[in-house]
C-alpha cells in the first residue's frame, strides 16, 4: 500500500500540473480572442490565415508540437530550452485554435433577427458587437471553457515525456523508485480527477444557469 | 363471427401519476366491428385510457381484459405477443423516421411475426392500399405530408390484424386541409367492420361511423350513447357544456 | 542540414509506425463504439444504479489523463493479477475503455433526440426492448451520431501519440527515435506533423462520404438557427 509520505510526495507534481494549464489557457486566451476576430471580421487573407492556423492545431497531437519546440527549437530558441516552457507554449498555442473554435461557434450561435433588430435600432457594427453578441456570446462559451480547461489539465500530463517534474512524472517516479506499480497512478487520477471535475462542472452549471436566465437557448 | 363478443375491455380502470389521479375506475368493452368514439376535454385521460388499454402502461387499479383474456392476471403472459395484436395510432405522426414508408410497415411483420421478407412486404402493401398510400412506399417520413404520415401509421397497425385498433386523435396534429383524407380513411376502415376505439372530436365521423360514443371527463366516463342521442341530448350537465362549446365552435361542419 | 536524404532511408520505419498508429486507433475507435454503445444505452434507458454506474465511470475516464491511464493498466493490472500483457494489448485495452467514455457521450445526445413516440409507437407493435434497440434506436442513433462523432475520431487518432510512454512504436515514437538518430528534429517532427495532419483531414472527408452516402432525409437535421 502507499504510504502518507509517498501521498505528499504525490501531491508535489500538483503545483506544476497546475502551473503549465493555468499558463496555457492564459496563452490560449489571448490567442484565441484576436483569431476569432480574423476569422469572423477581416478580409479573406487574413481570415484564411487564422483559419489553417486553427485547422493545424486541430490536426496534429499536442505531443507533436512540444517535442518540435522542445527537441527542434530548443537549439535555437532560449525559451524551449525549458520543457516547462516548451509544454506550456505547445498546450497554449493549441489552446489558442480549440479556444476560437468555442468563442466563433458561440458568436454565431446568436440569433440573426437579435443582429436585424440592433441594426434596425440605428446601431454600428462595433456596438451589435459590444452590445448585443459579446455578452450573450460569453454565457454560451462558458461549458466549452471549461471543458477546455479540463482538457488542458490533463493533457498536460503530456509534459511528464520531456521530463518535466508534474504530477504524473511524480507518479511514475513512485513506481520506479518502490515498485508501486497502481496504486499511484490511480492516485494521480483521482487528483486529476478532483482537478478537472470541479472546473467542467462549474462553469457548465454557471453557463446553463445563465443561459436560462437570460433565456439563452 | 360471434357478433357480440368482446374483444377488449378495460375494467375499473384507476391510474395515478404520483399524487395526480387521472383515470376514476373506467369500465368500457370494445365489441367486435364496432366503432366507439370517446370525447372529451383536455386533460381528461383520454390518452391515459387508451395506452392502458393498448398495454403500454399499467393501470394503478383494475385490468384490462383481451379476448377473455386478463392480461394482468399472470405476469407469464407475454405482453408483446398481445401488443402486437392491438394497433395504436397516435396523436403524433410516429414512423420510424429512419424507414421508408414500405418498411414502416414491414418492420412489426418481420421482426414480431417473423415472416419473410416477400411475405412482409405482400401484407405491406395490401395494408397501404387499404390507406391510399400505394404510390408513396418508397418515401421516408420527412417526405411525407403529416396527413400522409398518419395514413401510412394506421397502415402500419394495420398490416399487424389487430383484433382492434386504437387511435388516439389521429387528425388532431394536422392542418384542417389534411385531415380529411385520414378521416376519410377511418370511415372506410370502418365500414370494412375493422374494430376500433377512436378518440376524436371530429363529429361528422362519430355521426357518420360510431356505434357509440362516450363522453369523457375527469377521468371518468360519464355517458355513453348511439351518436344521435349523445351529440343531441346529452343527460349529464357536463357533456351539455362540452358539447355545447364543441359544435358551437365546429358548427357549420 | 536542410537535406532530406535521411527520409528515404528511414520511411520504411515511419510507414509501420503510421500502420501501428492507424491499427492502435482503429482498435480504439471500434472497441470505443461498442462499449460506448451499451453505456449510452445504460444512462438513456437504464434505472438509477446503472446511471450512476456509468457516470462514474465517465467521469473516471474523462476527468483523468490518457497518459495515466496507460501506465496504470500497463503496470497496474500484471502487479494485481499477475496476467502479464504486451504494451500493444494493455494499449489497445486503455484506448477503448478511454475512447468509450467520450463516444457515450455522442451516442446518448443522439439517443434522446430520438421522439419517445417512436419507442412507444414499436412497443404497441408487440416489439421487445431488445428488437426496439437494436431496431429503431441504434440506427438512428448512428446516423445522427456521425457528425458530432467525428471528433472523437479526430481526438482519439492525436491521443494514440501517448502510446508511446509504454513502449508502443506507433507514428510519434518512431519520429523520437528516428530524431535522436538523425539529430534532424526539426524535419524529423515537420514530416510526422504532416503525415498526422493529412490522414486526419483526409479521414474526416471519407467519414462525410460515409455520412452523405447513409443520411436519410430529416433524419437528424437539427432545428436550431
Ligand atoms: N406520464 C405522465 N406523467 C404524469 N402525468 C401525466 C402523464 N401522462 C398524462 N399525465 C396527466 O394526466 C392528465 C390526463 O392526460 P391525458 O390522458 O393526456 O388527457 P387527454 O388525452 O384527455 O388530454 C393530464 O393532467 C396530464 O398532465
Ligand atoms: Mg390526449
Amino acid at each position: 500500500m502507499i504510504s502518507l509520505s509517498d501521498f505528499l510526495f504525490l501531491l508535489r507534481g500538483l503545483p506544476v500540473t497546475v502551473s503549465i494549464s493555468f499558463l496555457a489557457f492564459a496563452i490560449g486566451f489571448i490567442l484565441g480572442i484576436p483569431l476569432t476576430f480574423l476569422r469572423l471580421y477581416t478580409p479573406k487573407y487574413s481570415a484564411n490565415v487564422a483559419e489553417a492556423y486553427v485547422k493545424l492545431f486541430l490536426g496534429i497531437p499536442v505531443l507533436v508540437f512540444m517535442l518540435f519546440f522542445y527537441f527542434g527549437l530548443g537549439k535555437y530558441v532560449a525559451i524551449f530550452r525549458s520543457p516547462f516552457l516548451s509544454a506550456v507554449a505547445a498546450l497554449g498555442f493549441r489552446s489558442g485554435a480549440y479556444q476560437s473554435q468555442i468563442f466563433k461557434t458561440a458568436m454565431n450561435s446568436i440569433p440573426r433577427d437579435q443582429l436585424l433588430a440592433a441594426k434596425a435600432l440605428g446601431m454600428n457594427k462595433l456596438q451589435t458587437l459590444r452590445y448585443i453578441i459579446l455578452p450573450q456570446a460569453f454565457i454560451v462559451a462558458l461549458p466549452g471553457l471549461g471543458s477546455e480547461i479540463a482538457l488542458l489539465i490533463k493533457d498536460s500530463s503530456y509534459s511528464f515525456i520531456l521530463g518535466v517534474l508534474d504530477l504524473t512524472m511524480h507518479a511514475d517516479i513512485l513506481r520506479r523508485a518502490h515498485k508501486l506499480f497502481f496504486e499511484p497512478y490511480l492516485i494521480a487520477a483521482f487528483l486529476y480527477i478532483a482537478l478537472t471535475f470541479p472546473v467542467a462542472n462549474y462553469l457548465d452549471k454557471l453557463g446553463s444557469k445563465l443561459n436560462k436566465k437570460y433565456a439563452l437557448r | 363471427m360471434c357478433a357480440s363478443e368482446i374483444v377488449l375491455e378495460g375494467k375499473k380502470i384507476g391510474k395515478k401519476y404520483g399524487k395526480l389521479e387521472v383515470l376514476r375506475g373506467i369500465s368500457i368493452r370494445i365489441k367486435r366491428g364496432e366503432t366507439k368514439v370517446i370525447i372529451g376535454p383536455s386533460g381528461s385521460g383520454k390518452s391515459t385510457l387508451l395506452r392502458i388499454l393498448g398495454l403500454l402502461e399499467p393501470p394503478t387499479k383494475g385490468t384490462v381484459i383481451f379476448k377473455g383474456m386478463d392480461v394482468y392476471a399472470s405476469n407469464k403472459l407475454n405482453l408483446n405477443k398481445i401488443r402486437s395484436k392491438i394497433g395504436f395510432v397516435f396523436q403524433q405522426p410516429s414512423l420510424f423516421r429512419h424507414l421508408t414508408a414500405l418498411d414502416n410497415v414491414k418492420l412489426g411483420l418481420k421482426v414480431v411475426r417473423k415472416m419473410r421478407d416477400d411475405e412482409a412486404k405482400r401484407k405491406a402493401l395490401e395494408a397501404l392500399r387499404l390507406v391510399h398510400m400505394e404510390e408513396w412506399i418508397d418515401h421516408y417520413p420527412a417526405q411525407l405530408s403529416g396527413g400522409q404520415q398518419q395514413r401510412v401509421a394506421i397502415a402500419r397497425a394495420l398490416a399487424m390484424d389487430p383484433d382492434v385498433l386504437l387511435m388516439d386523435e389521429p387528425t388532431a396534429s394536422l392542418d384542417i386541409e389534411l385531415t380529411w383524407e385520414v378521416i376519410e380513411v377511418m370511415e372506410e376502415l370502418a365500414k370494412k367492420g375493422i374494430t376500433m376505439l377512436v378518440v376524436t372530436h371530429e363529429i361528422p365521423f362519430a355521426k357518420e361511423v360510431a356505434n357509440e360514443i362516450c363522453f369523457m371527463s375527469e377521468g371518468m366516463i360519464h355517458e355513453c350513447d348511439i351518436p344521435e342521442n349523445l351529440l343531441r341530448n346529452p343527460k349529464t350537465p357536463r357533456a351539455k357544456a362540452f358539447l355545447k362549446r364543441l359544435i358551437g365552435e365546429f358548427g357549420g361542419r | 542540414m536542410s537535406s532530406f536524404s535521411w527520409l528515404s532511408w528511414w520511411s520504411p520505419f515511419i510507414f509501420k509506425g503510421f500502420l501501428m498508429t492507424l491499427k492502435m486507433s482503429a482498435a480504439g475507435l471500434t472497441g470505443g463504439f461498442v462499449l460506448g454503445s451499451l453505456l449510452a444505452l445504460g444512462d438513456v434507458y437504464g434505472g438509477k444504479i446503472t446511471k450512476a454506474v456509468v457516470n462514474a465511470y465517465v467521469e473516471f475516464f474523462r476527468g483523468s489523463p490518457l497518459i495515466v491511464q496507460l501506465l496504470m493498466f500497463y503496470y497496474g493490472i500484471p502487479a494485481l493479477t499477475g496476467y502479464e500483457w504486451s504494451a500493444v494489448t494493455a494499449g489497445a485495452i486503455t484506448l477503448m475503455l478511454n475512447s468509450a467514455a467520450y463516444q457515450k457521450g455522442y451516442f446518448k445526445g443522439a439517443m434522446e433526440s430520438i421522439p419517445k413516440d417512436q419507442l412507444m409507437a414499436a412497443r404497441s407493435l408487440g416489439m421487445s426492448t431488445r428488437q426496439i434497440v437494436l431496431h429503431i434506436v441504434l440506427p438512428q442513433t448512428y446516423r445522427i451520431v456521425i457528425p458530432a462523432w467525428s471528433n472523437e475520431f479526430v481526438s482519439l487518432t492525436k491521443s494514440t501519440s501517448a502510446l508511446l510512454i509504454i513502449g508502443i512504436m506507433e507514428l510519434t515514437a518512431t519520429a523520437m527515435t528516428i530524431s535522436a538518430l538523425t539529430f534532424k528534429p526539426l524535419q524529423v517532427y515537420s514530416v510526422t506533423a504532416i503525415i498526422y495532419f493529412i490522414w486526419i483531414y483526409f479521414a474526416l472527408k471519407i467519414i462525410e462520404y460515409i455520412y452523405e452516402r447513409i443520411r436519410i432525409p430529416g433524419l437528424g437535421e437539427t432545428k436550431t438557427l
